[in-house]
């Protein structure tokens, strides 16, 4: 959807009307007002919410959620779903505190990293090159992920993480940490990836009509495997960088991450269906649901009360997207 | 041209007439009905009126809103202005299910099957959604008994998922659960999109029998000469307009027909040939026992370059598997394919991509559109497929997208459309034919090119082909229109049952051939060992074909005495004297006629059809010295054998 327009083809100026109409047309816009609208009737409710230090809290907590949705939505898009996310970064991040000891931290962190790819290329070959259905194979991956998250850890956390991670996460590249720095890049990498290249174009091709895609002879088996490759490489980057913050792996930790994730692609206005859904959406997505959660811890709702709001916020988003595209679509 | 199928119909449908003259009762009337979908006005002041005992034609040009009107009659569409009256009374359907339950029912063109369910669950899918308890014996029985009435018992198996159907199967589960419903209005939207010819005869029977039983029908399509072929009564929609009203079928013609629906007259809808002059082209691809199971059985024949070939036979036949085996879409099981003389076999399409082959699939909306990418990118997928290296490369193809757009008669603004499936049918067909034209293919290779696209946009559709063939680029085409395969092809190989049984000049052709040639195997089989047998019997030869213009085109010959062989072999055309029996062959008299040099004597019988329709001659050719047996009731027999089955 969002690239269509990421396309290079020579613009024609519009008038402007016409201008306010693309704008109100594309789904990231309307994204991004809603979120603007939540950070205002925040900001009115709670003084504290619009200071630098609670917004870069705010980008803080982002970080985690915000990379494993990158490849959440590369899944999302062919139409798949990966539902082993949290438990691959509970796993990754055991591997790492297991490893970085004697191997050290580049090396540790790149083991991880390979690993979380790996696990990721076995769900997608099962998926893409067996046909079998990608909610089964993560469901199943997940199971398996946590179990050997307290096979390998003993059912303790590991807490022997060396502080440079921690100096490393936190060292400002120009005025912002640098684990935020990453969830930019890393964003921005996405964006160019699906937008720009070969890959990225068949990733919606294969969600949106993969008879056609293959067809057409584009790799409907390959591009369909890569974005279990990518979620599952990204949610070891995300476990790294979660470690480095509170400098320990916990076999629990990443639990319900998948869920996150997955809220914040369809908030951000993906068709679980596939073919449909832009990563600023995504990123949108999360700065949206990490608000809100903020936001009432701020306002001082009990944290029990924090699922409903981001369960009806889902719905709520899913369904307002839904009547307003029903609308432009006549 | 029409002879073949238009025949039968149109002799049952004056009997029918008389029946139907004595009550007429008007069953529904629709008039002024307006509908606009967002900006687009689909109906303006459309107006229809169906009788009891009428089959009514809704003929249009594609977007004239026929579908449109027809959702409306059946409940479907909500319509924005207009009156309407069923049976007499004021009607105003507020969801389908009203339409349902007061005795209308739709046979879609876009079929509306639940896939998971069986055949006869999808049968009795209406019944499904009233209360009470679904007695599934009885639901098979009822099914059994419509399917046997459509006399496709044998076609459909009754506790099958639909999904594993055919296009053509799920047509007639469509036409079944409108059957099963009794209803007494029936609208059939373009029922024979996917139906082979003798589907579609039994198809008009059935409308004809419905049509006797006093119910109203509307038939919707694009071919003009099934609605010559078995409806009453014509309206015709223009623009969301009705142009002509309920005027009798039989006094128009089809140039009166064109005339009202694209408000011009089309002189030529299809270019003309150029003389074959290919015979020293060289030869693109060529095609050897081609065989991939369970549909392609052995397939054989060449393309060269610039030239149109058409792969003509029934649905089923394996024709749209031949093209997918070509390109690498379905494994090939045996036989060889070469490109430019080099032995070719693709594993994936890719591969065939990149060696200068394009495939135009036939369902456009399964196998062709992307539908949440944009018509640039639509337009560009095949280049990318092609495309080797990590980005897109769509800028060097920027001078090609921009002359394909000027043959397309698309504006460049267009481009950015985020979405094909506004465009008409043609369009979207003739964007998905320059997907290919941006890769400058040698072969292209076209399944159905004009399903679902009207009359003025398929001939520009042929014209493109036309000058896409001038180009050098080598063209197969599988069309189920006979008409349309004799009027673009320069040559068509048939295929029947997995088998290509012919390959012949289209000038040597006509429709009621081609009719004959793809005639299924079964019957085939059937004919052959009929004529086998009453070669044996006569201890001579026996054979069956088509008899033209001191021309003999022989479907299939039994010789079971070598001194009686008459000359010729299985689909051979040949001048008659050429033969052994000129005489006879000229004469076509059905009693036995003697040859001037003495030695033969041959009887030769007219045949036709169970509808009456002909399929050629019959003959028993005997040597002189053999008695020749009673002429009359051999003659006899010989009829009622191919007016049995046909």
């Amino acid at each position: 959807m969002a690239a269509n327009e990421m396309i290079g083809i020579a613009r024609q100026a519009k008038p402007p009307r016409q201008w306010l109409k693309w704008l109100t047309a594309r789904l990231e816009v309307r994204m991004l007002l809603l979120a603007i609208l939540i950070a205002v009737t925040l900001s009115f409710a709670s003084p504290y919410f619009l200071t630098t230090i609670n917004v870069l809290n705010l980008l803080d907590q982002s970080v985690v959620v915000g990379i494993v949705a990158i490849g959440m939505t590369f899944v999302i898009l062919t139409g798949g779903i990966d539902l082993s996310v949290g438990a691959v970064a509970g796993l990754t991040g055991i591997i790492f505190g297991l490893v970085v000891p004697s191997l050290g931290l580049p090396v540790g962190a790149l083991v991880a990293i390979v690993c979380g790819g790996l696990i990721g290329l076995v769900s997608g070959v099962l998926i893409s090159y067996f046909g079998l259905a990608a909610f089964v194979v993560t469901l199943g991956m997940m199971s398996i992920g946590r179990s050997l998250c307290y096979i390998f850890s003993g059912g303790i956390s590991i807490s022997n993480i060396p502080e440079t991670l921690s100096d490393f996460v936190y060292t400002k590249v120009a005025f912002i940490p640098m684990n935020v720095f990453v969830l930019l890049v890393l964003y921005l990498l996405a964006y160019l990836y699906l937008g720009y290249t070969k890959g990225g174009r068949t990733i919606y091709a294969i969600g949106s009509n993969a008879e056609a895609a293959r067809t057409a002879g584009l790799n409907v088996v390959g591009y369909a495997i890569l974005p279990y490759v990518v979620s599952g490489a990204l949610s070891a980057v995300s476990a790294l960088l979660l470690a480095g913050k509170i400098l320990s792996v916990d076999p629990l930790a990443g639990n319900l991450l998948e869920l996150d994730a997955i809220a914040a692609v369809v908030i951000g206005g993906a068709s679980l269906f596939g073919g449909r859904g832009s990563i600023i959406g995504t990123l949108i997505g999360v700065f949206i649901m990490v608000m809100i959660r903020n936001g009432l811890n701020l306002m001082g709702v009990s944290p029990f009360w924090q699922g409903s709001a981001i369960g009806a916020i889902i719905i709520a988003a899913v369904l307002v997207e839904r009547l307003v595209s029903r609308r432009g679509a006549r | 041209m029409f002879q073949c199928r238009a025949g039968g119909p149109a002799r049952l449908s004056s009997e029918g007439k008389m029946q139907a003259v004595a009550a007429k009762e008007t069953l529904f009337t629709a008039s002024g009905v307006e509908k606009s979908f967002g900006r687009t006005r689909a109906l303006a002041d459309a107006s229809i009126t169906l009788r009891r005992g009428e089959i009514h034609a809704l003929l249009g040009a594609n977007g004239a809103g026929k579908s449109t009107l027809s959702r409306v009659i059946c409940g479907q569409i909500l319509p924005d202005a207009g009156d309407i009256a069923f049976r007499g009374k004021p009607f105003s359907i507020r969801r389908a299910r009203d339409a349902i339950d007061a005795g209308i029912s739709l046979v879609m063109q876009e079929t509306s099957l639940a896939p998971d369910l069986s055949v006869v669950e999808n049968i009795f899918l209406p019944e499904l959604g009233r209360p009470g308890l679904t007695r599934f014996g009885e639901m098979r029985r009822k099914a059994e008994d419509i399917l046997s009435r459509l006399g496709q018992r044998a076609q459909l198996p009754l506790d099958g998922d639909v999904r594993a159907l055919s296009a053509a199967q799920r047509q007639l589960v469509e036409i079944a659960k409108a059957l099963a419903l009794e209803s007494d209005l029936i609208i059939f939207d373009e029922p024979t999109a996917s139906l082979s010819p003798g589907e579609v005869e039994r198809l008009f029977d059935i409308m004809v029998k419905l049509r006797d039983e006093g119910r109203a029908l509307a038939f919707v399509s694009h071919r003009l000469e099934e609605v010559f072929a078995v409806t009453d009564k014509v309206t015709v929609l223009r623009e969301g307009r009705t142009v002509a009203a309920d005027v009798a079928t039989a006094k128009l013609t089809q140039t009166e027909l064109i005339r009202h629906m694209v408000g011009r007259e089309l002189s030529q809808i299809y270019m003309e040939r150029a003389p074959s002059s290919h015979a020293e082209k060289p030869v693109v691809l060529e095609v050897e026992n081609l065989k991939s199971a369970p549909l392609v059985r052995d397939v054989s024949f060449g393309l060269r370059r610039g030239e149109i070939v058409g792969l003509g036979g029934l649905v089923g036949a394996g024709r749209s598997e031949t093209l997918e085996t070509i390109f690498g879409l379905r494994r090939r099981d045996g036989g060889w394919v070469r490109l430019n003389g080099k032995p070719f076999a693709p594993r994936k399409p890719a591969q065939s991509i990149r060696a200068g082959i394009g495939f135009v699939p036939e369902d456009r909306r399964r196998q062709s559109i992307v539908p949440d990418l944009s018509v640039r990118e639509n337009l560009l997928l095949a280049h990318l497929g092609a495309h080797r290296g990590f980005g897109l490369a769509y800028r060097q193809r920027d001078q090609k997208v921009r002359e394909l757009l000027d043959m397309l008669g698309l504006p460049a603004d267009r481009l950015l459309d985020a979405s094909m499936l506004n465009f008409s049918g043609g369009m979207q067909q003739k964007i998905i034919i320059a997907r290919w034209l941006m890769l400058d293919p040698a072969v292209i290779l076209l399944d159905e090119p004009t399903k679902g696209v009207d009359i003025g946009t398929r001939s520009s559709i042929y014209a493109m082909l036309r000058a896409i063939a001038d180009r050098g680029v080598a063209v197969l085409i599988v069309s189920s229109d006979f008409d349309e395969l004799l009027g673009i092809c320069e040559r068509v190989v048939v295929i029947s049952d997995g088998m290509s049984i012919a390959d012949m000049p289209s000038a040597v052709l006509d429709e009621e051939k081609l009719t004959l040639l793809a005639a299924p195997r079964t019957s085939m089989e059937r004919n052959v060992r009929f004529l086998r047998d009453l070669a044996a019997t006569y201890r001579g030869a026996a054979f069956w074909g088509l008899i033209e213009d001191e021309k003999l085109f022989c479907l299939k010959v039994a010789v079971a005495d070598d001194r009686a062989s008459p000359g010729f072999g299985n689909g051979a055309a040949v001048d008659f004297s050429q033969t052994r029996i000129p005489a006879a062959l000229a004469a076509a008299k059905s009693q036995f006629v003697a040859e001037a040099h003495g030695k033969l004597n041959t009887l030769i019988v007219d045949v036709a059809g169970s509808r009456g329709h002909a399929m050629g001659a019959a003959g028993l050719v005997l040597p002189c010295d053999i008695d020749p047996p009673d002429t009359a009731r051999l003659a006899a027999a010989i009829q009622a054998h191919y007016a049995a089955h046909d």
